[in-house]
């Protein structure tokens, strides 16, 4: 029997053609979202650990190296990390947040260590910010622990990732001292599509065009950013063509719509 | 008297709306708007939320229909990797055409999914005089070289005339879509259902919306035409668009423009968004002005006829050194009203623009201007070439735009679809490279 | 719409219905036979008990037929030993009453969805005979959708939680495995004791898989040949084999099987699905079940129970907890009984500790066991009372 099957894999009930998606089915993505989440917490805790050492030792390059990295696994989870938004702004907000941009002394976080190691090529007066990211990125894993995780968070996460990457990323605005953009987009990307493949049992029976249509533009964002590919990372933003840069902005604009319905065709309003 | 057929009198207006009722092409659904020709002002509360305006027909609507009071130019990036994907978003634009100029309600769907529509015309849409023309950049050929061969003649990529200043980011495109209606609102519910319904295939590049003023004629009066941010009246010596057969020698592309088949019925669009230097301009003297353009500032009327009106024809012959109209006026070097300049007819339909402060704090505003011709380079090419140095450059300062080839038009019915002669025209082994991009995915079962 | 607004399947709460997808066939076949009952006329319900004897080998009668929804069930226990009555969903745990001692009653009431289930007839070995549970119009009646979701961030909460318990688990007896095999029996020890903390805490859940807890953690108590019978296996042949004998000789084969069938369990608890009511109600049932083994103790060799029901509680709470919010919206007074009975019960627990260590079980006299089990029993009434609180039953 194909549902069963599918069900087994999916470790959820079966749904039938004749029934959608049922609240309760729920359980399992929401469930297998959160221990993601929860591992991808883990890691951000423990590479910002070894980001903030080599800060404070005055590594330069280390932290470098680091930083893109690190802040991957935070842009994978924005949907739950966004929820506490005193640590969001203190760990990911950016200088035009602040009224004196860079130099306001309350620009925090990533990319105010960002703008130090690149701009400055220094880690001087970076001790005490690189001590309060670890401390915020610490409480947040707390935090998320604690959380029962709202589906409609969930699963409008997918779309939400998107709709960051198209309004605010795809400009080559978010890193914009060290071009590690393509790292975000990986992270942001890898978090939407995480969400997709959790739920997608739920609604594959239902509407399986849908679902090809989402596979379908998911690919071109793989395949377009694995030409950009460079050791464990990417090349920084700006070799990025005109052209990449377009089959993207399409890709997740068509995936930003196309997600927008997820919610709603999982019966979350 | 004269050599062209200008649009000279009340009658003569009368004729052409009546060959423009009978025209399949573009007629008008709302017998309350008097037809109006292609540059003249929007005429005061005559405009009607149920103004229907055909979409189907030999051409395209939006270039000889009257034009109201809004309207926006949009470029986009196009993806489409074989013929296979051009053809779907060529049929996906079709589709989303004839709904949004149509009009009627909005189809409702579940609550808990977004709406499908952006609402804001409301839970019914209104046609609005809305016409949705659609145009291909050079590079949308160049670029595909499956497409390479079924590029219009004369399409180039827009270049750079001496006094233009272009800004990438507000420049060329694969594709451009015009937008006009009788609201604005109208023209932004249509650009927000493009970008909605095709995500994937069109990115947008650049947009500049414009409006052309809306004017009560004085009782008995022929429509004028709508005056610019200079103050001045544009496009008095345009051609009867009310006039079919003149319509197929200036604009439409017929067998005498040494086309490819596919493009017969098609236009070519000149697109400039032209800031105007408007502070410098209001301190400029009006007598200097005038001779900027050859026309009096307050009725069009030209030099040599300053008690006249816009539609009458300067007589450059009887003032050969520019005694009276300056041999350098925007007017005479645009059309020098000669027999070979009858060659260079344009169709100008363009709009003003309005977009808040520069960085120096001066105003940006400006001409986005729009022509229609049936040969590019004989027309806005040779005109734009001909106005190089002239003195109104001090003042002006075109930023983008584009050169664009504005397909040919599309019938009712379930077969035919904007660009569909474009598609059939590729060949068929191009056409098998079409198992690829995004739409012929294959999932896994 | 995509969405539908009904759930076909009914909810059975109390039945506390921990389903497979494997189960996912029966639901299908509810759903047919909703389309039969409908057709047939079956009568919708009956009342009173069903009185099942249990014979030494066979249930008299070995076919029964209830309708769906609440039914209570008169076990009889005419064999000659303590037995365990279970109600089965394939290899699921529906409901069941431990403890049965020979010639006495016991009545089970349970709440039960339309489908074909297994009893349980005395030994593990016995064949089984059938339950058919009829749909009628109430089963049908579904909750409605809106209140589903405010269950998904709790039932998805305790899934987390059954996840990263088996998780451990797993960890636990491959290192409980790894020092048999180095007959490291002090740490071998140790390890069993670590390996038991998140098999107890899962409890609730893992309690209810017949199959593997006949495996995992068969009592020799109820095997017939005792300790020496092939079938005992598991967390207490181990414990038999380092407390009772003082050894690790033997063990290896039998904890690299206790290993396997906890990464068989990691498989199973990432495929199950649990319903609302089951986070209250598989508490209440594991409060009661412990509640009736206070007495006697669950871990013979070892004496490590106060450990075990330390492990019981946090699984009880974490799991009841967690509809707490709700309950304390709709009915404060059961919320605050709910707090109450559960800080008594920790309280009584470490009341036996000494400088914060456990002592061995035996060292705590009947007077000790009855308190403990009385705390439990009235945690397990606490919990009981959640349900009903918010409309889930």
């Amino acid at each position: 029997m194909r549902t069963v099957t599918l069900a087994a894999v999916a470790g959820l009930l079966a749904t039938t053609g004749a029934h959608a998606a049922e609240p309760l089915d729920l359980v399992g993505p929401v469930s297998d979202y959160k221990l993601f989440v929860s591992e991808q917490t883990d890691l951000l805790v423990d590479e910002t650990e070894a980001f903030v050492a080599a800060v404070k030792a005055g590594e330069v390059e280390k932290a470098k190296a680091l930083f893109a990295p690190t802040r991957q696994h935070y842009e994978m989870i924005e949907p739950i990390a966004e929820l506490f938004s005193d640590l969001d702004v203190a760990i990911d907000s950016r200088a035009d947040d602040y009224e004196k941009a860079e130099a306001d002394p309350a620009f925090p976080g990533f990319h105010r260590i960002e703008y130090g190691l690149w701009e400055h090529n220094s880690t001087e007066g970076l001790d005490p910010v690189a001590d309060q990211l670890l401390t915020n990125v610490k409480d947040l894993q707390g935090r998320i622990e604690s959380l029962p995780f709202p589906p409609e968070v969930v699963v409008g996460g997918a779309a939400v990732l998107m709709e960051e990457v198209a309004a605010t990323k795809i400009s080559g605005e978010e890193d914009r001292y060290s071009h590690t953009d393509l790292w975000d987009f990986k992270g942001n990307f890898d978090g939407s599509q995480k969400i997709v493949e959790l739920v997608k049992p739920l609604i594959a029976d239902q509407d399986p065009a849908f679902i090809k249509q989402i596979d379908a533009n998911f690919e071109v964002i793989d395949v377009t950013l694995a030409k950009y590919e460079e050791g464990d990372g990417y090349v920084t933003y700006d070799k990025l063509t005109d052209q990449d840069r377009i089959k993207l902005a399409a890709a997740v604009n068509a995936l930003a719509e196309d997600l927008s319905t997820l919610r709603g065709k999982l019966g979350l309003d | 008297m004269t050599d062209f057929p200008l649009r000279t009198s009340r009658r003569g207006l009368l004729v052409g709306a009546a060959a423009l009722a009978t025209a399949p092409a573009a007629a008008l659904a709302s017998t309350e708007a008097e037809p109006l020709h292609a540059a003249d002002a929007p005429i005061e509360d005559a405009a009607r939320l149920s103004d229907r305006i055909s979409p189907f027909g030999p051409h395209q609507a939006g270039v000889t229909t009257p034009r109201p009071a809004n309207g926006m130019i949009a470029s986009f990036h196009v993806l489409a990797d074989s013929p296979a994907d051009l053809e779907r978003l060529f049929q996906r634009l079709t589709d989303r055409i004839v709904v949004l100029t149509k009009g009627g309600p909005v189809p409702e769907v579940d609550p808990k999914l977004p709406p499908t529509d952006s609402g804001i015309l409301g839970p019914v849409l209104t046609p609005d005089a809305l016409t949705v023309t659609v145009g291909l950049g050079a590079s949308l050929f160049e670029d595909r070289p499956w497409l390479q061969p079924a590029k219009p003649r004369a399409l180039v990529r827009m270049t750079q005339f001496r006094n233009d200043a272009l800004i990438a980011d507000l420049s060329h495109g694969d594709l451009v879509i015009q937008f006009c209606a009788n609201t604005q609102d109208t023209v932004i519910h249509a650009l927000r259902d493009i970008v909605k319904s095709i995500p994937d295939q069109l990115v947008l590049k650049w947009a500049q919306a414009g409006s052309v003023p809306v004017i009560a004629p004085p009782p008995g009066a022929p429509p004028e035409s709508a005056r610019n941010f200079l103050g001045f009246r544009d496009g008095s010596a345009n051609p009867n668009s009310a006039d079919p057969s003149l319509m197929d020698q200036v604009v439409w592309v017929g067998p005498e423009n040494d086309e490819s088949g596919w493009a017969t019925g098609g236009s070519y669009m000149a697109v400039r968004i032209i800031r105007n230097n408007v502070e410098r301009w209001d301190r400029t003297p009006l007598l200097e002005q005038e001779r900027i353009f050859g026309r009096t500032k307050v009725t069009g009327a030209p030099l040599d006829q300053p008690h006249g009106t816009e539609a009458m024809v300067p007589d450059f012959k009887a003032d050969p050194h520019g005694k009276i109209t300056p041999l350098d006026s925007h007017i005479r070097m645009a059309n020098p009203r000669t027999p070979e300049s009858r060659a260079n007819l344009i169709l100008r339909r363009p709009f003003n623009y309005v977009n808040g402060v520069l960085k120096n704090g001066q105003l940006d505003q400006g001409l986005l201007f729009i022509c229609w011709q049936a040969d590019l380079e004989k027309g806005f090419i040779t005109v734009q070439r001909r106005l190089d140095g002239e003195p109104l450059e001090e003042y002006v300062k075109p930023v983008g735009g584009g050169y664009f080839f504005a397909l040919p038009g599309f019938a009712d019915g379930q077969q035919d679809y904007l660009g569909r002669t474009l598609i059939a025209s590729l060949s068929p082994t191009s056409q098998d490279s079409s198992q690829s991009g995004p739409s012929t995915h294959q999932v896994q079962d | 719409m995509t969405a539908t607004e009904t759930r076909t399947p009914p909810l059975s709460p109390r039945t506390a219905r921990l389903a497979l997808s494997g189960s996912a066939a029966l639901v299908l076949l509810g759903i047919g036979a909703v389309w039969w009952a409908a057709s047939h006329a079956v009568p919708e319900s009956t009342e009173g008990e069903i009185a099942v004897t249990i014979n030494d080998a066979v249930c008299d009668p070995m076919a029964l037929t209830v309708p769906a929804g609440k039914s209570t069930f008169r076990i009889h226990n005419a064999s000659n030993r303590v037995l365990e009555w279970e109600i089965l969903d394939g290899v699921m745990v529906v409901a069941e009453r431990e403890n049965i001692a020979p010639g006495l009653n016991s009545t089970l009431t349970e709440r039960l969805k339309p489908g074909t289930y297994d009893i349980t007839c005395g030994l593990l070995s016995n064949p089984r005979g059938t339950l058919t549970v009829i749909p009628t119009a109430e089963s049908q009646a579904a909750i409605s959708a809106p209140e589903m979701r405010t269950f998904i961030g709790p039932l998805a909460e305790y899934r987390v939680y059954l996840n990263r318990r088996a998780s451990a688990l797993v960890k636990a007896t491959a290192a409980l495995s790894d020092r048999i095999e180095a007959k490291d029996l002090d740490g071998a020890r140790a390890a069993w004791i670590e390996a038991r903390e998140p098999w107890r805490q899962m409890a609730p859940v893992a309690g209810r898989m017949g199959d593997l807890v006949n495996r995992m953690d068969p009592l020799a108590i109820y095997l017939q040949g005792q300790e020496s019978d092939p079938a005992f296996a598991g967390f207490h042949r181990i414990e038999y084999g380092l407390w009772a004998q003082n050894s690790t000789d033997g063990l290896a084969p039998v904890a690299a099987g206790l290993a396997a069938d906890a990464v068989e369990l990691q498989t199973r608890i990432k495929a199950l699905e649990l319903t609302p009511p089951d986070l209250a109600a598989n508490a209440a049932d594991l409060a009661r079940r412990v509640a009736d083994q206070a007495a006697g103790g669950q871990v013979p060799y070892s004496q490590t129970d106060l450990t075990e029901f330390t492990a019981d509680l946090e699984g009880i709470t974490r799991s009841a907890m967690l509809v707490d919010p709700l309950v304390a919206a709709a009915n404060s007074a059961t919320s605050a009984a709910l707090h109450q009975a559960i800080e008594a019960t920790q309280a009584t627990l470490t009341g036996f500790a000494v400088d914060g260590v456990y002592p061995p079980f035996s060292e705590v006299d009947a007077g000790g066991r009855k308190a403990i089990s009385a705390s439990f029993e009235t945690l397990s009434t606490a919990i009981a009372a959640l349900n009903p609180a918010i409309g889930l039953e």
